[in-house]
């Protein structure tokens, strides 16, 4: 696995330069928005971000469902490292959604359900991380994170719509929807950017993550987790 | 109060910074990373030669 | 089937026998409930607006000891791999375990209610309701509980990473069995207590299902 890492840099690369045109042109061309001025420009960083911090935990879960079913090393890799940056993104996008509701709101948290979520995902994720750290065995600790991240991702859809219901009782203020198309092009610019440095990161961090654990298992690294030892595999639970 | 909300460049600007340093440093910390790992496989390639 | 009834015995007889354990963890969540009292302050009416709050705070705390607790005694003599030995599906022994949690945090529960009442001075004459909403809650909280239970119960850090790792899953039981035992304590003029119900009911359905499929990779060797 002499893997060249001009690849991922490109694309790094190119996800920051995205991101500096398009934050440069939200910043300094586009229109200041008719209620919120200019604190809306927060907004060309901030939806972007929620739209990759979803993809990247996205990726992590079609990882998860992959390992379970191929018992292949390189999806636990990719697992990780899409968890990783899944969780570094969720942060910031509660960061962002904190300094963008203080001066909108007047408060530093509003429990919007979106971004609520958002949190609850952090810890959820970031728990599956910490679980990585204690388990030693490489093949249980691949099982047990791919099982956690799926049934931590089946569960987002029902965290968002309870906090939706639980909130909806005590605010009737929303979070914007829609952005009028004078708005769009540095929504879209950075939206991409993120969306290759991202991209660009996690191939390198599952890289990261292949290396050690090639040295973890020492050579010759099987392409697959060994099978259950014994002649039939009793997991699976058939009955 | 007019309903527009005034000013807020500091909010603005924190935001961007706070999204460029979480950025730069994540992806700092993954070429790291990298380089550490390479570095010792590269040293384990020559180790195993060299036997 | 027969897996699961013998599992379920199995685990039943274990937490009779082990009885001072299970008044152990009631009296922790008690404590709980009392702690939660001082924290607030001796302002009845407060006490008694988030008195279905606490409840199901102390209920979730305790439950991480209960949870935790179900899978030491597999730790113990190596006996979860002589179970997993023996022909039984791992599906029959995953709901076996569940539901024998399920009983037990269920008790829990109930058993918590009288000292809600003093408390908090919260009570309700709907109890056949507040029972459901019980039973339906610790529910949620069992299933994927016994699954990482037994994922935690192998590991070095087993205290912290069970609570770590439930508690943000199990965010819509919280959010909504305490609305939903708030509504039978303080009044449902509107009768908003069925769609909590019933996203208590659809929480319980989806994890006892995905529990059930995941359960055997999470043992297997």
């Amino acid at each position: 696995m002499r893997q060249s890492p001009t690849g991922p840099k490109v694309l790094v690369a190119l996800g920051v330069a995205l991101l500096l045109a398009g934050s440069w042109w939200g910043l300094t061309k586009a229109p200041g928005e008719v209620y919120m001025g200019e604190v809306q420009r927060i907004m060309y960083v901030h939806v972007p971000t929620a739209w990759n911090a979803m993809l990247a935990l996205s990726f992590a879960f079609v990882c998860a469902l992959c390992f379970l079913l191929t018992n292949a090393w390189k999806w636990d890799s990719r697992l990780e490292a899409a968890m990783e940056m899944g969780v570094v993104l969720s942060l910031l996008l509660c960061i962002q959604g904190s300094i963008w509701a203080k001066p909108t709101w007047g408060v530093w948290w509003d429990w919007d359900p979106r971004l609520t979520t958002t949190a609850v995902m952090v810890f959820a994720f970031g728990g599956i991380l910490a679980l990585r750290a204690f388990v030693d065995d490489p093949a249980r600790r691949a099982v047990w994170s791919a099982v956690a991240c799926i049934v931590a991702f089946v569960d987002v859809p029902i965290v968002y719509f309870s906090v939706k219901w639980w909130n909806s009782l005590h605010q009737a203020q929303s979070t914007p929807q829609t952005v009028s198309s004078a708005f769009h092009l540095p929504l879209r610019v950075n939206a991409f950017g993120i969306l290759f440095l991202w991209t660009g990161l996690v191939a390198l961090r599952s890289r990261v993550a292949s290396l050690r654990l090639r040295n973890e298992l020492g050579p010759p690294l099987p392409d697959s987790r060994p099978a259950v030892t014994g002649a039939a595999p009793i997991a699976g639970g058939a009955s | 109060m007019s309903g527009v909300v005034q000013g807020g460049w500091e909010f603005v600007a924190g935001a961007y910074i706070v999204t460029a340093t979480i950025l730069s440093a994540y992806a700092t910390s993954v070429f790291l990373r990298y380089r550490t790992e390479q570095r010792r496989a590269a040293a384990e390639a020559e180790r195993e030669a060299r036997k | 089937m027969k897996d699961l009834l013998a599992a379920l015995r199995k685990d039943l007889l274990l937490q009779w026998r082990g009885r001072a354990q299970v008044i152990a963890i009631f009296a922790f969540g008690a404590a709980a409930l009392l702690l939660f009292s001082f924290a607030i302050g001796p302002d009845s009416a407060a006490l008694r607006e988030h008195a279905a709050g606490f409840l199901w705070l102390g209920l979730l705390l305790a439950s991480t000891l209960a949870l935790a607790e179900s899978f030491e005694r597999e730790m113990e003599e190596q006996a979860l791999e002589g179970l997993l030995l023996l022909p039984a599906s791992t599906r029959g022994l995953y709901y076996g375990k569940a539901i024998a949690n399920w009983a037990h945090l269920a008790l829990l529960g109930v058993a918590l209610v009288p000292v809600m009442v003093v408390l908090y001075d919260a009570g309700t004459l709907r109890l056949i309701s507040l029972v459901g909403v019980i039973l339906l809650g610790t529910a949620g909280l069992s299933a994927p509980g016994t699954l990482y239970a037994a994922m935690t119960s192998q590991t070095r850090a087993r205290q912290t990473l069970l609570p770590l790792l439930l508690f943000p899953l199990v965010v819509p039981v919280l959010l909504a069995a305490v609305k939903a035992t708030s509504l039978l304590i303080l009044g449902d003029p509107m009768g908003q207590l069925r769609p909590w119900t019933t996203l208590l009911a659809a929480f319980g359905v989806i994890h006892w299902s995905i529990g059930g499929l995941l359960f055997g990779r999470v043992v297997e060797d």
